[in-house]
């Protein structure tokens, strides 16, 4: 599975919810394959994803949110996992993308293939999901809306020559959609 | 800055619809934290860049947030108040403590806070300092600046020595 595959799948599972997007080839992703007002597509500070989620989890408790993380921009904030962790926000979905690589510059390594994201996370208490196959992400993501999260759900894709277009909406723009559909 | 007027801070800004604190401590800014936390209205991050993308996360849910941090945190977080921020015009209010304003400082804080003033013209955030005499002006200032949809900070210098 590659990563537009698989967010194509999460995707159209997420409905109206918002999806914050990291940047590079994770938001560029989405914005082709499902561009939404809801999307909150990063295109700089690379590692915030999860932490602008944070923010949006805990101030819309009746909305399921959504954090598309890359491993390469995970584990530049690791304290996130932290803060989450302690907040316990039951509405956030942290799902990490993970190709052991930086592919949006150039497919150089991650330390991701080292060590086991999924068990920092439950070292922080998250719930945590694993999975490598389309059939056991679309299982997964049928029974997650039943549990309280702070969930992670770490979905291992392989890298990949297809690219996507850019994101062409403006920053500004990406905001004010954001702001209407909260 | 004194005890009483940090405290007052809080208050004036809380009442003013400034609904979330968020950030690393600072211990020029210690009473004006101690008040978030009696307050129980404050999130400790991990760094400074991660307190903007929480409070950003906030603001797009239409509710106001401070980040609070030391002046070696904000330098921590240029690129993301560029590329975050002042990008995507995020309209929040920065609480600085301004380290190695005074020339005999500890030494870690000598070369950021000499160029202070200049980082924040540099990246094109407007600021004002905060002082016991001038604090509610220049909140009022800040207040305004976010209803126009545009970041800003207040800076609290350091003017003592520990």
């Amino acid at each position: 599975m590659i990563r537009k595959e698989a967010v194509e799948i999460i995707g159209n599972y997420v409905g109206k919810n918002p999806i914050i997007s990291a940047n590079g080839f994770m938001s560029r992703d989405l914005f082709e394959v499902n561009d939404k007002k809801s999307n909150f597509y990063m295109i700089g500070s690379m590692g915030l994803a999860s932490s602008i989620g944070l923010g949006i989890a805990l101030k819309n408790p009746k909305k399921q949110v959504f954090v598309f993380d890359g491993d390469g921009n995970i584990l530049m904030n690791l304290g996130s996992l932290v803060t989450i962790g302690s907040l316990k926000p039951k509405n956030l979905i942290h799902v990490v993308f993970d190709n052991n690589s930086h592919e949006s510059t150039g497919g150089q390594p991650t330390n991701s293939s080292q060590i086991d994201l999924e068990k920092i996370a439950e070292a922080v208490n998250y719930k945590i999901f694993l999975v490598q196959s389309k059939t056991k992400l679309i299982s997964i993501l049928k029974n997650i809306k039943k549990l309280q999260g702070p969930i992670f759900l770490l979905v291992k894709i392989s890298t990949s020559k297809e690219r996507s277009k850019r994101v062409s909406w403006t920053p500004k723009t990406i905001r004010d959609r954001v702001m209407k559909s909260l | 800055m004194n005890e009483e007027v940090q405290r007052k801070i809080f208050h004036y800004l809380k009442n003013k619809k400034i609904e979330n604190f968020v950030g690393v401590p600072d211990s020029t800014l210690k009473y004006f934290i101690d008040e978030c936390l009696k307050n129980d209205n404050i999130i400790i991050t991990t760094r400074e860049e991660e307190a903007i993308g929480i409070a950003t996360g906030m603001t797009l849910s239409k509710s106001n947030s401070l980040v609070f941090m030391q002046n070696a945190g904000f330098a921590n977080s240029i690129s993301t108040i560029t590329s975050l921020v002042e990008l995507y015009e995020i309209p929040l209010i920065f609480l600085i403590g301004w380290r190695g304003y005074l020339s005999d400082d500890a030494p870690e804080h000598l070369k950021i806070g000499k160029i202070q003033p200049k980082l924040l013209k540099i990246i094109g955030l407007k600021s004002q300092i905060l002082t016991e005499q001038n604090w509610k002006v220049k909140c009022d200032w800040a207040l305004n600046q976010i209803k126009e949809k545009k970041p800003c900070a207040l800076i609290i210098r350091r003017m003592f020595h520990d």
